[in-house]
C-alpha cells in the first residue's frame, strides 16, 4: 500500500484521465452532469498538486512516500524539479478548464474530455521519473492537442495543426531515439530506466554523442528552440485558447524538463560543440525571436511568439548549469519555467477575452478597451508585467537568476541575454497600449453599439485570478519553488560535470 | 528601543502595500474611502519615519533570506543609516502631504481608487529602495518604482499622449536597468556579495573597477533622467500633477541620486569626473530649455532635470552629502512648485499653458504665496532652503578648481532665475490672458494646506530648520555640509548667485510684453526654437524607426523565408512523403489525424520494443 502522498500523486494523474474517458465515452450524458464530471477532473489536481509541492519540501517526509508502482511497468514519483511544475500544470489546467467550460462549442463533452486527456498527460510527464514513461505521457498529451487544434481551432487551424504535428512528431521521435540510445548504452532493464538510474549508469562511461544530439534537438524542438520554433507561433495561435494555455504554459515544459533531468545529467548536452550550439541557439530565442515579436500586429500571435522568445533565458539557465556547473542557472530555469507557464496561460486566456470584445486579435481593430473593461485591462497589465519580469511576480526571480548565473561569461553574452528586459518591455507595453489605452477605436465603438459589452465575468476573473495569485505567491515567496529545486539542482550539476559522484534522491 | 526599529521599518514599508492591496481588491469603486485610506497610511508612515529620524542614532539592520538560487542567496533586509533616515523622512513627509493634496485635486476623478492604489504602490516601492541593505533588493524596488510610475503616468490612459508617455518612461528606464542588471552580475562575479556592508568592508587591490560603478550608474542615469536617458521625464508630465510632484520631482528621480550616494564608495574617480561634467551640462541645458516651454508642468520638468544635474554634479565632485542635501531641499521646494502648478491648473479649469494665464496673484493668493516662496528657494535666495544646498554645490565646484563644472553650474543658476521670473510673470502677474484665467478660483483647503506647509514652512525655513531643529548626530548628512561650508559675500558662488538674482529681477521686466506673448520667442525666435526642439527625442525616433524597426522586420522576413519557408517546406514535404512511402498510402496536406495516428503508432511500437527487452 503506497503512502498517502503517493496515492494523491496517482489521483492527480488519474482523475483527469478518468474523467476525460467518462466524458468521451458518455457523449450522451446530460450537459450539466458532464460539466460536473469535467469540473472534478480540473479541480482535483489543482487542489492536490500544490499541496504535494508543499509536502515535498517538508524534509521530514522521505522521498519514498511519493513513489508508487504502476500498471505500465513504470511508477509515479516526484522530484525537486517536477513538484513545482506539477503544481503549475494543475493550476494552468484548472484555469484552462474554467475557460473551456464557459465556451460554447460543438461536441462539448469530447472537447472537455480531450482537454482533460491533455491535462492528465501533462501531469503525468511531471509525475514519473521513468525516462520512457515521461515520454509516453507527453505523447498522450500531444495527440489530443493536435485533435483539439484541428477540430476546435481558429483561423488557419489545418495548416497549423499539420505543421505542429510534423514538427512535434519529428522532435518527439528524435528525442525518443536519443532516450533509447541512452537507455541502451546504460544497459538498464525497463524498470531501472529512471532519470537517476540512467544518469548513474552513464556517469562513468558517458553516453553516445548521437544520443545527446538527438535529445538536444528533439527536446529542443518540443520546447521551441531556435530555429526549430516555427510550429509554435502558428500552432498556439490556431489552437483553441484552453489548449494553447495548456500547451504553451505546461506541456511545452516537457522538453526543458527532459533536458534538465536527462540532457544535462546522462547525455551531457552542454559539453563540447553541442553546448556551444545550445548557447547560440538560446541567444537566438532571446534576441532574434524577441525582434520578431516587435513586428507582430496580432495579439495572439504576439503572445505565441513571445512564449518562444521567453524560452531563451530558460535554455540559457540550463546551458550555464551544465557548461559551468552553476546550480543557480538550474534553479532559476525551473523557476522561470514554472512562472512562465502561469503568465503565458494568463496572457492567452485574457487575449481571448480581448478578442471576444474587439472581434479580432488585430491591434488595428482594438484600442481604448480599458474604459469598458477595466478589470480585464488590470489583469492583462498584471499578466504582461509578470511576463516582462517585473518583481512581485515569479518570472522576475527566474530571469534575474539566469542573468546572475551567467555572471562569469563575457559581457557581450550577458548583455545579449539581458537585452530581453528591454525588448520584452517594448513589445509587451505596445500590446497593452494597442488593446487598452488611447481613445476607443472606431471599430470597437461600432461593435459596442451593435452589441453592447462590458467587463469580464466572474469565471474569467476566477481563472485569471488563480494564475495571477500563483504568480504573486511565487514572486513574494520564491522559496515555494526553490526549496524544492535546490537539492536536485546541486545534484544535476554534479552529474553534468562529473567531478562529484554522490547522487541524491531529492 | 533599537530592537523595535526593524518593526517600525516593517510598518513604514508594508502599510502602503496593504493599503494598495485593499484598494485594488475591495475599494476600486469607493474613491473617497480609498483616498483617505491611502493618505492615512502615508501620514502614519511619515510619523514613524520622523520617530526613527529623531530617536535613532544607531543604524537599523535586519536581514532575512528569501530563497536560494543555487549558490546565490536572495535576501531582503534593511540598512537604515543616516542617509536612509533623511531620505525616509523626506519621502514619507513630502509623500503624505502630496497624498493630502491629491484628495482635493482628484476629488472629481472617476478612477480615484486606481490612482491612490498607484500612489500607495509607489510609496512602498520607493521606501524599499531607501531601506534596502543590498543591491538586488534595491533593484527589485527600483523596478517596482518604474512600474508605479508607468501606472500613474498612464492614469489618463484614454489619451494617446499619456499612453505613449507611460510606455516611453518604462522602456527608457529599462534601458538603464539593463546596465544595472549587468552591474549586479559583475559585482557578484567579482566580489561574491551584493550586500552594501559586506562590499564596504572590502578594499579591492587596485581600487574598485570602473566598470562596476559605470554599469550600476546606468540605473541612476535612467531613473534620475540623466543625459542621454533624460527624454522620458518631460513626457511623464502627462500624469496627474500630484504624480509629477511626488514621483517626477521629489522622490523617484531623486532615488537615483540616493542610490549613487549609497554606493558612492565603489565609484571610480574617473567615473565621478564623467558624472560631474555630465551633471553640470544637464543642469545648464535643463535650465535653458525650461525657458522655451509654455506648458507650466513641462517648464518645471526641465527645471527638475537641471536640479538633478546639480545633484549629479555634486556626486561627481565627490560630495555625496551635498547631493543628498540638495535632494532633500529640492524635494520640498519642487514639490511645492508642482503642487502650486496643480492648484493653478485646477483653478484655471485644467489650462496648463502659461501664456493663457496671468493675474492669478489676486485670484489665488495662497497658491501664489506658496509658489513664489518656493520659486525664491529654487532661485537660491540667501537663507532660503535652496540656497543652502545649491550654492554649496556651486561653491564646491569653484573650491575644487573644476572650472568647466563651475561655469556650467553658473549658467544653470542664471537660467534658474530667468525661467523662474518668467513663470511668476506669466502666471501670477499682469492680467489674465484667457477666459480660464479670468475665472480662476482658489483651491480647497486639502490642496492649499500642503502648499502652505511645504512652501512656506519648508521651502523658506527648510535649511534653517535642518540646522536648528534636527539633532546633528541624527542627521550628519545635513549638519555635516552646512558646518563645513562657509558663506561669505566674496565667495564665487555668492557672487554668481547674486548676479543671477539680479538678472532674474531684470527678467521680470523683460517678460512684461502683452498677455499671451513670450518675449524671448518674439525677440530671439531662432534661439527659442533651438531650446524648444527636442534633439535627443529626434535621434531616438530615428533609431526606432530607421534602425530597430528595419532590423526587426529583416529578422522576421528571414525567419519567414529561411526557417519557415525553406526548412519547414522541406520538412513538410519530405517527412509526409517518407511516411507515405513507408506506409504505402498517399498523405494529403492537412490530414493531421493521420500524423497523430502515426505518432501514436510510433509510441506503441517503441514501448513494445522496450517492454520486450
Amino acid at each position: 500500500m503506497a503512502a498517502l502522498p503517493a496515492q494523491l500523486l496517482q489521483a492527480v494523474v488519474a482523475t483527469p484521465v478518468a474523467t476525460g474517458l467518462l466524458l468521451i465515452a458518455g457523449r450522451r450524458l446530460p450537459r450539466a452532469l458532464g460539466d460536473w464530471i469535467a469540473l472534478a477532473g480540473f479541480v482535483l489536481p489543482a487542489a492536490l498538486a500544490p499541496w504535494l509541492l508543499l509536502t515535498w519540501t517538508d524534509l521530514s517526509i522521505p522521498p519514498e512516500a511519493f513513489r508508487s508502482g504502476g500498471p505500465w511497468g513504470f511508477g509515479l514519483s516526484l522530484n525537486g524539479f517536477s513538484a513545482p511544475l506539477l503544481a503549475m500544470t494543475s493550476i494552468v489546467g484548472l484555469a484552462a478548464g474554467i475557460k473551456a467550460m464557459t465556451q460554447d462549442v460543438e461536441a462539448r463533452h469530447a472537447y472537455l474530455g480531450l482537454l482533460l486527456f491533455m491535462l492528465g498527460g501533462t501531469l503525468g510527464v511531471f509525475a514519473t521519473d521513468h525516462v520512457v514513461g515521461f515520454y509516453f505521457f507527453h505523447e498522450f498529451a500531444l495527440i489530443p492537442t493536435f485533435i483539439l487544434t484541428l477540430f476546435w481551432g481558429g483561423e488557419g487551424r489545418r495548416p497549423a495543426a499539420m505543421q505542429m504535428a510534423i514538427y512535434l512528431t519529428v522532435g518527439a521521435m528524435a528525442s525518443l531515439a536519443g532516450i533509447l540510445l541512452a537507455v541502451d548504452a546504460a544497459g538498464l532493464d525497463w524498470a531501472g530506466a529512471t532519470f537517476e538510474g540512467v544518469a548513474d549508469a552513464l556517469l562513468a562511461k558517458g553516453a553516445p554523442r548521437a544520443a545527446g544530439a538527438l535529445t538536444l534537438f528533439g527536446l529542443g524542438t518540443l520546447a521551441s528552440l531556435f530555429p526549430f520554433h516555427s510550429w509554435a507561433a502558428s500552432g498556439y495561435s490556431a489552437a483553441p485558447t484552453p489548449a494553447a494555455m495548456l500547451h504553451a504554459g505546461a506541456l511545452k515544459k516537457f522538453g526543458l524538463y527532459g533536458l534538465a533531468l536527462l540532457g544535462l545529467t546522462s547525455l551531457r548536452v552542454t559539453e563540447g560543440a553541442l553546448g556551444g550550439w545550445l548557447l547560440w541557439l538560446a541567444l537566438g530565442n532571446t534576441v532574434l525571436i524577441g525582434l520578431v515579436c516587435l513586428t507582430q500586429v496580432d495579439l495572439k500571435r504576439l503572445v505565441s511568439w513571445s512564449s518562444v522568445a521567453h524560452m531563451g533565458p530558460v535554455f540559457l539557465g540550463l546551458w550555464v548549469a551544465g557548461a559551468r556547473g552553476s546550480a543557480s542557472g538550474l534553479d532559476a530555469a525551473v523557476l522561470l519555467m514554472t512562472a512562465h507557464g502561469l503568465s503565458c496561460a494568463a496572457l492567452f486566456l485574457l487575449s481571448n477575452d480581448v478578442r471576444v470584445r474587439a472581434g479580432s486579435y488585430r491591434f488595428e481593430e482594438m484600442g481604448g478597451l480599458a474604459s469598458r473593461a477595466p478589470v480585464l485591462a488590470a489583469m492583462f497589465v498584471a499578466a504582461s508585467m509578470a511576463s516582462l519580469g517585473l518583481p512581485g511576480f515569479g518570472n522576475f526571480w527566474g530571469e534575474i537568476g539566469v542573468f546572475l548565473s551567467l555572471r562569469a561569461e563575457p559581457l557581450w553574452i550577458q548583455a545579449l541575454a539581458a537585452s530581453t528586459v528591454v525588448i520584452t518591455a517594448v513589445y509587451t507595453l505596445r500590446a497593452v497600449a494597442a488593446a487598452f489605452f488611447g481613445p476607443e477605436s472606431a471599430a470597437l465603438a461600432r461593435r459596442a453599439e451593435a452589441a453592447p459589452f462590458g467587463d469580464i465575468g466572474w469565471t474569467s476573473r476566477l481563472a485569471a485570478g488563480l494564475l495571477l495569485a500563483a504568480l504573486v505567491a511565487v514572486g513574494f515567496m520564491p522559496s515555494l519553488v526553490t526549496d524544492s529545486t535546490n537539492r536536485v539542482s546541486a545534484d544535476v550539476v554534479k552529474y553534468a560535470r562529473p567531478a562529484a559522484k554522490t547522487p541524491s534522491a531529492r | 528601543m533599537s530592537a523595535d526599529l526593524p518593526v517600525l521599518v516593517h510598518w513604514i514599508l508594508f502599510l502602503p502595500l496593504g493599503a494598495a492591496a485593499l484598494q485594488a481588491l475591495l475599494l476600486r469603486r469607493q474613491g473617497a474611502l480609498a483616498s483617505w485610506l491611502s493618505t492615512g497610511a502615508a501620514f502614519v508612515g511619515a510619523g514613524l519615519a520622523l520617530r526613527i529620524l529623531l530617536t535613532s542614532e544607531a543604524d537599523v539592520r535586519w536581514h532575512a533570506e528569501l530563497a536560494r538560487l543555487g549558490e546565490i542567496s536572495v535576501g531582503v533586509g534593511y540598512l537604515v543609516d543616516a542617509h536612509a533616515r533623511l531620505m525616509l523622512f523626506v519621502v514619507t513627509f513630502v509623500g503624505a502631504l502630496i497624498h493630502l493634496f491629491s484628495v482635493g485635486y482628484m476629488a472629481d476623478d472617476g478612477a480615484r481608487g486606481r490612482f491612490f492604489a498607484g500612489l500607495s504602490v509607489f510609496m512602498f516601492s520607493i521606501l524599499g529602495i531607501v531601506v534596502a541593505d543590498n543591491l538586488l533588493m534595491t533593484f527589485v524596488f527600483w523596478e517596482l518604482v518604474g512600474f508605479s510610475s508607468y501606472m500613474l503616468i498612464a492614469h489618463y490612459f484614454d489619451r494617446d499622449y499619456a499612453a505613449a508617455a507611460s510606455r516611453k518612461a518604462f522602456v527608457v528606464n529599462r534601458v538603464g536597468d539593463l546596465g544595472f542588471i549587468l552591474g549586479l552580475a559583475f559585482c557578484l562575479s567579482r566580489f561574491g556579495t551584493l550586500q552594501f556592508e559586506e562590499l564596504r568592508a572590502l578594499s579591492p587591490a587596485g581600487g574598485w573597477p570602473f566598470a562596476l560603478g559605470a554599469l550600476l550608474a546606468c540605473g541612476f542615469v535612467g531613473k534620475s533622467a540623466q543625459f542621454p536617458l533624460h527624454v522620458w521625464l518631460t513626457d511623464a508630465m502627462a500624469g496627474p500633477t500630484p504624480v509629477s510632484a511626488l514621483i517626477h520631482a521629489a522622490t523617484m528621480v531623486a532615488a537615483g541620486v540616493y542610490f549613487m550616494a549609497r554606493i558612492f564608495f565603489l565609484l571610480d574617480p574617473s567615473l565621478l569626473q564623467i558624472v560631474a561634467v555630465s551633471g553640470a551640462g544637464m543642469a545648464a541645458l535643463g535650465g535653458l530649455c525650461a525657458l522655451a516651454q509654455t506648458d507650466i508642468k513641462k517648464s518645471l520638468a526641465y527645471s527638475t532635470l537641471a536640479h538633478l544635474g546639480i545633484m549629479a554634479c555634486a556626486l561627481g565632485l565627490g560630495r555625496p552629502e551635498l547631493a543628498l542635501l540638495h535632494m532633500a531641499m529640492h524635494a520640498f521646494f519642487k514639490a511645492t512648485l508642482f503642487l502650486g502648478a496643480g492648484s493653478v491648473i485646477h483653478g484655471c479649469h485644467h489650462e496648463q499653458d502659461m501664456l493663457k494665464m496671468g493675474g492669478l496673484l489676486r485670484k489665488m493668493p495662497v497658491t501664489a504665496a506658496a509658489f513664489i516662496a518656493a520659486t525664491l528657494s529654487n532661485c537660491a535666495v540667501p537663507f532660503l532652503a535652496g540656497w543652502y544646498s545649491k550654492d554649496a554645490v556651486i561653491e564646491a565646484a569653484f573650491h575644487s578648481g573644476r572650472v568647466a563644472e563651475a561655469a556650467l553650474l553658473s549658467v544653470a543658476a542664471v537660467a534658474t532665475c530667468l525661467y523662474s521670473a518668467r513663470m511668476i510673470r506669466l502666471v501670477f502677474l499682469g492680467t489674465p490672458a484667457s477666459e480660464e484665467a479670468s475665472h480662476a478660483h482658489e483651491s480647497p483647503w486639502t490642496m492649499t494646506l500642503p502648499l502652505v506647509v511645504l512652501g512656506l514652512g519648508y521651502s523658506v525655513f527648510g535649511g534653517m530648520l535642518a540646522t536648528a531643529m534636527v539633532p546633528a548626530s541624527a542627521l550628519s548628512t545635513v549638519a555635516g555640509p552646512l558646518g563645513a561650508m562657509t558663506f561669505h559675500a566674496a565667495a564665487p558662488a555668492t557672487v554668481v548667485g547674486l548676479a543671477a538674482l539680479v538678472l532674474g529681477v531684470l527678467a521680470l521686466r523683460f517678460y512684461t510684453a502683452e498677455p499671451g506673448r513670450d518675449a524671448l520667442r518674439d525677440r530671439m525666435p531662432r534661439f527659442y526654437a533651438l531650446l524648444e526642439h527636442r534633439w535627443m527625442d529626434g535621434l531616438y525616433r530615428w533609431y526606432v524607426d530607421s534602425v530597430q524597426r528595419r532590423v526587426a522586420e529583416l529578422v522576421a522576413f528571414l525567419d519567414l523565408l529561411l526557417i519557415n519557408g525553406v526548412l519547414v517546406r522541406w520538412v513538410g514535404a519530405g517527412i509526409p512523403a517518407l511516411l507515405g512511402f513507408l506506409s504505402g498510402r498517399a498523405f494529403h496536406g492537412g490530414q493531421a489525424r493521420a500524423y497523430a495516428a502515426w505518432t501514436a503508432a510510433g509510441v506503441i511500437f517503441i514501448a513494445w520494443i522496450l517492454i520486450a527487452r
